[in-house]
């Protein structure tokens, strides 16, 4: 299974593909510093997954999101974001994403994902 | 003492700072019943008499600002200051105190209510991520023009300077300020060890 993880931060990303591992194993982790990189990988790999991140350079992940949004109204995003706002989870649920996690994502919230936001 | 961080450390501490900005900004958020554009926080280290240029080249050098600084200590020890321009800070009392002109005293308490809320949920989920714990002072307020923020008894104690800066921005309420954090050498070795901890977690 493809996943795409998307921030900024090496870090983040190797925290969030961390978990991914311990509950896929053989997920398969394609990674984007920013929105712009995750629309292009998106389009060509179409991962069944997005994590995406929502302050980055480039492109924030509001914007990659509404463009995810519009290639694939299916397309399986979760935000995973440092902007705990309810504001902020009210606007990317509107725009389609599936849920929205604080950052940092652990074994047991990953879990929690893969059980009840996502179709896998 | 090697004082230079590398750029994985860079890149966690930017981490850490963006999970703890998130939390500070949700506090704010709150408090004024409005939404708050997070931006990414910049790190830079420089030397302390580069510390005042180093602010003035981010902010508007025709305004008065309202300046707080906030000290705290422990394995992360340093400083927070806290920069509002005069119309900020006055569109932060007429928000708080539903007063087209607040008065002078509202203003301050409103800066004064807002460090608060900011330094300590900054620093406290800093601090929490690296694993460590700091004890606050009292924070300090003054009203100066663009020149005068930093004193030079503010950084007699610094060699090097880790500024963790960002951007504070309640766009709607037309309410923004920027956030400097400021550590000292001691403290830049404990958060290089910190760091490093956290990065052996996640990297293995």
């Amino acid at each position: 299974m493809k996943v795409l993880v998307v921030d900024d931060s090496k870090i983040a990303r190797m925290s969030v593909i961390k978990s991914l591992k311990e509950i896929v194993p053989d997920a398969e982790a394609l990674q984007a510093t920013n929105g712009l990189e995750a629309l292009e990988i998106f389009q060509k790999e179409r991962p069944r997954v997005v994590f995406l991140d929502l302050t980055m350079p480039v492109m924030d992940g509001y914007e990659a999101l509404k463009r995810i949004m519009e290639i694939d109204k299916a397309a399986q995003v979760i935000v995973v974001s440092a902007d705990i706002q309810s504001e902020a989870k009210l606007r990317v649920l509107v725009a389609g994403a599936k849920n929205m996690y604080p950052k940092p994502i652990n074994h047991e919230i990953m879990k929690l994902i893969f059980e009840k936001d996502l179709l896998v | 003492m090697n004082l230079e961080f590398n750029e994985d450390q860079i890149d966690a501490l930017r981490e850490f700072m963006n999970v703890s900005i998130g939390a500070a900004t949700a506090s704010l958020a709150s408090l004024l019943g409005a939404f708050g554009t997070m931006h990414i926080p910049k790190i830079e280290i420089c030397n302390s008499h580069e510390l005042a240029g180093k602010i003035e080249s981010t902010i508007d050098l025709n305004s008065m600002y309202y300046v707080t600084k906030q000290l705290f200590t422990g394995k992360f020890g340093g400083e927070c200051i806290f920069l509002v321009s005069e119309a900020s800070a006055t569109n932060l009392g007429r928000h708080l105190y539903i007063t087209q002109n607040p008065s002078a005293d509202e203003i301050n308490d409103a800066v004064i209510e807002l460090t608060n809320i900011l330094t300590s949920t900054i620093v406290s989920r800093l601090t929490q991520e690296l694993g460590t714990q700091v004890q606050f002072f009292v924070p300090y307020l003054h009203f100066t023009d663009a020149h005068s923020i930093v004193y030079e008894g503010d950084i007699s104690e610094y060699s090097k300077i880790i500024i963790i800066s960002t951007i504070l921005d309640f766009q709607d309420q037309q309410i923004n300020g920027n956030i400097y954090i400021l550590t000292k050498d001691e403290a830049i070795e404990s958060l290089q060890v910190l760091i490093d901890e956290k990065l052996e977690e996640i990297y293995g």
